[in-house]
């Protein structure tokens, strides 16, 4: 088939079913270039972590007699004894079968170690998020419909007050008043784990999983709500002088309802592209929060990693995050191109 | 809208959850005669199974469910039966036959010496299985069993047999085991000879151990402990202080001062097993006899290094680094703690802080002060400046720097501090000898013999890189005799003593520099643990000491008198603001709820 002939069909199809088809193209070259950028991640991230200083088999050895001959068969057992390229063909062969090697230090699967810790996580960061993005949305629209009121001044200060505190700050701090309870405050939150030791069976686990999910939940959002109030404030202020609003006015329309239906679902785009950004990184965690309240998710795994080195699973957990960002990505211009029919057009 | 209601609504879930929560405090254990303890840890559990296993808090919960060949005594810390009842040792101190206990596993089976030799021979024979405890079995040339006689031959004479760290397994129960390596040892109840059993094991979260009514001592007085991972220590402060958790060890000090305060919290402050000390590059080479790293020239002089040693106020440090909760050093690597091996100097070999005599230590040894009040080397060379290794985001070790700074800077020595996370500094001050002077510190066990070991010429790395554990680049021929000599020596006064020599020469060759030994601290609720018993019986540890006394000796309070009145205030007070809090909450939702309506019905006028 030559270019011309395809470029013909194409424009058939086009002409037959224009919007169906444009987009079917626009996703499979996203996708394309997608699966590129996954491909230099892979490459990238083996030889980024083999920059990291520290000898993973030192590492450990640390604090405990070992004798050279140890150490060298702890090397042959990691495969460290092999060349550079030999390892990254290794690592390359395993990567695209889906196998992320072993992990150094649990001497496990790393694609287990992940799995284990990935559910606890995802309710942790995917809770965290929708209630950050319905509140950011929320106050963001309010406050940018009547910027300068009293609501929107009040609002955005609270936010980017919580904003640019340190999240380790602020959870120990919830920690303290509502865990283990100052004066009158009784403590009412556990301090630590998402489930009590003794864990209660049916609809009372549940209950006992959703105590345990409050005080990180609300330091999770309370930090970052703000960037979704920000970005929908701007978005809604934009839209606030458009044509169309004066029209709906004219039209005799409530405010409120202008905001809601008319204003609030254009500016959403903007906004969309950061949640679905977001998403991407959902699974990365919150290190710092599952580090104050002991959640048993990824971040406690990624430290762990880090410290060691560890390389199969830093590399494991570093692929798992890219991946995710990058498919996440993929999908927002997707969205995007079905949501707003500019983005069509252009 | 919508999505700020979806918010509401998972905050109204949460709030729910606050609230039954609040109905069910701690929610212990159903049966309320059931006497549980809740020992905390900063550690996660890494592997259940022994032959992996490397962390501490695994070490300790496998000491208490496992018997080893003997156990330090509990009161003088020296080998003691535990499942060997006996020993005895050939003349030429090569052959050791062990007759083990005729005793039960938890699971009602005899325990001969044939699960001695299968758990010994496994490891010889099994690389995979050599991560935990591969050294210990090194010098075995072999280990073979005749029913309850087990006999380990060794390839050289080993003192320290009776301190054998490997905990003893159950052969009909591991030799299903295919791949050892990739063994998570997750089946429960685990099949257990020591005090407890485990019965269930959440990562990252608790391990759960029951009393094992079979154990040969006697069941322990608990009917549970539990094992609790805490991610940070402050956050489990807060669990010991709310009753979340009865007992956390291995305390900061000022994690330790926290406590104060706390009517319901005894604070435990002994000595402790470990040694700080400064470690001096003195002219690091390699196993074969070069020189290796880029230590100052100056280090490789005793007398600088001397000069050091009296430079420091070690009783400054115990107070203003360690908030007083440590004991200076007048020793060496090993602390005072084990009375036995604990060297002290004394005399004219006491090294006491005094300036005037370190600078003139320096003056006569040439080490001339420049015109910017710098020392410089005899031959002019270089002036004396050297670097303070130590690790990032460690606040005591930031603050000691400080003080030996200020101190170096009396003598016209410059100290520069050099920040590297752990792994940059295991590496250069433990293979690369890229360092002046490091900090360093070691936890010794009741059997001193590994300690001592970091400090062997074989210890350093390899010509071609490879680490061997050194903790100093030390090659002393006085010290490797003596080593030896106390390896050979079956006599306990008689290896003590060459031990103590052995510290002695540390001392005063000064290639460490001990500067304190950290107290062991930790905190417990009394209202929760009626008694324990430290090991040493006198003075000892509780959490991280050596075998399982303190956590089978562990009384509870009894059970109708802990979940008493207290509990009881803080669930009521915890009903009243949750329910209080979810009322907000659903008020705040049903308010949006009907302004939603209210938008709708307008919209259809």
């Amino acid at each position: 088939m030559t270019v011309a002939q395809s470029a013909t069909k194409a424009i058939d199809a086009v002409e037959e079913r224009p919007a169906r088809h444009g987009l079917v193209r626009y996703a499979a070259a996203k996708a394309g270039g997608a699966l590129l950028s996954i491909a230099m991640v892979i490459v990238a991230t083996f030889f980024l972590f083999r920059l990291l200083p520290g000898d993973p088999v030192r590492a450990l050895a640390q604090g405990r007699n070992m004798t050279p001959e140890q150490l060298d068969l702890e090397r042959r057992r990691l495969g460290l004894d092999r060349s550079l390229p030999e390892q990254f063909v290794h690592f390359v062969n395993q990567t695209v079968q889906f196998d992320l090697g072993t992990s150094y230090e649990y001497k496990r699967p790393v694609l287990d170690l992940i799995g284990e810790r990935i559910g606890s996580t995802l309710l942790l960061t995917g809770t965290a998020l929708v209630m950050a993005v319905s509140l950011g949305i929320w106050q963001g629209a309010r406050a940018g419909w009547k910027p300068g009121s009293r609501f929107d001044r009040f609002s955005t200060a609270i936010s980017l007050v919580l904003w640019s505190v340190p999240t380790f700050w602020l959870g120990l701090l919830l920690l303290m008043v509502f865990a283990a309870g100052i004066g009158p405050i009784p403590g009412l939150f556990p301090t630590r784990g998402i489930e009590s030791v003794d864990a209660p069976d049916g609809f009372a686990y549940v209950l006992d999983v959703a105590k345990h999910m409050v005080l990180p939940c609300l330091t999770m959002v309370a930090v970052v709500y703000a960037q979704y109030l920000l970005v929908m404030r701007s978005s809604v202020l934009d839209e606030v002088g458009q044509d169309y609003v004066t029209t709906a006015r004219a039209k005799g329309l409530r405010d409120d309802e202008i905001r809601r239906k008319h204003a609030v679902p254009n500016a959403l785009l903007p906004t969309v592209t950061l949640v679905f950004m977001r998403i991407g990184f959902i699974v990365g965690g919150a290190v710092t929060v599952e580090a104050i309240f002991s959640w048993p998710g990824l971040g406690q795994l990624f430290y762990e990693a880090i410290r060691v080195p560890d390389f199969t699973l830093m590399q494991g957990t570093f692929l798992l995050i890219t991946v995710s960002v990058i498919l996440m990505n993929t999908l927002a211009d997707v969205v995007y191109h079905v949501l707003d029919p500019r983005v069509r057009s252009a | 809208m919508g999505q700020a209601l979806a918010g509401l609504a998972a905050f109204g879930m949460l709030a729910a959850g606050g609230v039954v929560g609040g109905a069910l405090p701690a929610a212990q254990a159903a049966d309320p005669a059931t006497k549980v303890i809740r020992v905390g840890t900063t550690q996660a559990v890494d592997s259940m199974n022994p032959f992996l296993a490397v962390r501490l808090v695994t070490g300790s919960i496998h000491r208490w469910m496992y018997g080893f060949l003997t156990v330090p005594d509990s009161k003088t810390l020296q080998p003691s039966a535990d499942l060997a009842e006996s020993w005895t040792t050939s003349p030429d101190g090569l052959t050791w036959t062990f007759k083990i206990r005729a005793a039960k596993w938890s699971d009602g089976q005899p325990i001969t010496a044939a699960d001695a030799a299968w758990t010994f021979t496994k490891i010889m024979t099994d690389d995979g299985a050599k991560t935990g405890n591969g050294p210990a079995v090194e010098n075995f040339a072999s280990v073979t069993a005749n029913g309850q006689d087990l006999t380990i031959k060794l390839k050289t004479p080993q003192a320290s047999m009776l301190d054998n760290p490997v905990p003893i397994l159950p052969k009909h129960v591991w030799e299903k085991v295919g791949d050892i390596a990739k063994y998570e040892a997750d089946a429960y109840p685990a099949v257990t000879s020591g005090p407890y059993v485990a019965v269930e094991h959440k990562k990252d979260q608790y391990v759960k151990l029951q009393a094992n009514p079979n154990y040969w001592r006697g069941r322990p007085k608990i009917d549970e402990l539990q094992v609790i991972f805490y991610d940070n220590p402050a956050a489990a402060i807060v669990g010991l202080k709310k009753g979340d958790i009865d007992l956390i060890g291995r305390l900061s000090p000022p994690d330790f001062e926290a406590l104060k305060g706390d009517e319901n919290i005894v604070q435990w402050n002994t000595q402790g097993r470990r040694a700080t000390y400064l470690q001096i590059n003195h002219g690091a080479t390699t196993s074969d006899d070069k020189p290796i790293g880029d230590g100052h020239p100056a280090l490789k002089d005793q007398r600088v290094r001397q000069a050091l040693h009296y430079a420091i106020d070690k009783q400054k440090l115990v107070d203003e680094v360690q908030n007083g909760l440590a004991v200076p050093a007048d020793g060496s690597i090993v602390p005072p703690m084990y009375k036995d091996f604990f060297w002290q100097a004394d005399g004219d070999q006491k090294v006491s802080y005094d300036v005037a005599r370190a600078n003139k230590i320096l003056d006569d040894a040439g080490y001339k002060k420049g015109a910017d009040g710098i020392r410089i080397m005899p031959d002019g060379s270089r002036k004396l400046q050297f670097r303070f290794s130590i690790h990032t985001d460690t606040p005591i070790e930031d603050k000691l720097a400080e003080y030996l700074t200020g101190w170096l800077k009396e003598l016209g020595i410059t100290l520069t501090t050099k920040r590297l996370d752990s792994s940059k500094f295991t590496e250069e001050t433990g293979t690369t000898a890229l360092f002046d002077i490091a900090i360093s510190g070691w936890s010794v066990n009741p059997d001193p013999e590994e300690v001592l070991a970091t400090h062997l010429c074989s210890r350093r790395p390899t010509a071609s890189g490879e680490g061997g554990g050194t903790e100093s680049f030390y090659c002393d021929p006085q010290y490797e005799q003596l080593y030896l000599q106390q390896l050979k020596e079956l006599d306990r006064s008689k290896r003590a003593d060459l031990i103590k020599q052995m510290e002695q020469r540390l001392y005063t060759d000064a290639p460490v520099i001990a500067l304190y030994y950290p107290n062991d601290l930790e905190g417990y609720r009394k209202d929760r643990i009626a008694s324990i018993t430290p090991i040493p019986e006198e003075k000892g540890l509780l959490y991280g000491g050596s075998g399982y006394w303190p956590f089978y000796t562990i009384e509870a309070v009894s059970a109708d008198g802990a979940d008493g009145s207290a509990e009881d205030g803080g669930s009521n007070t915890g009903v009243i603001v949750g329910v209080a809090a979810g009322v907000v909450v659903l008020a705040a939702a049903g308010f949006f709820v009907a302004r939603r309506r209210k938008g709708v019905a307008d919209e259809r006028e």
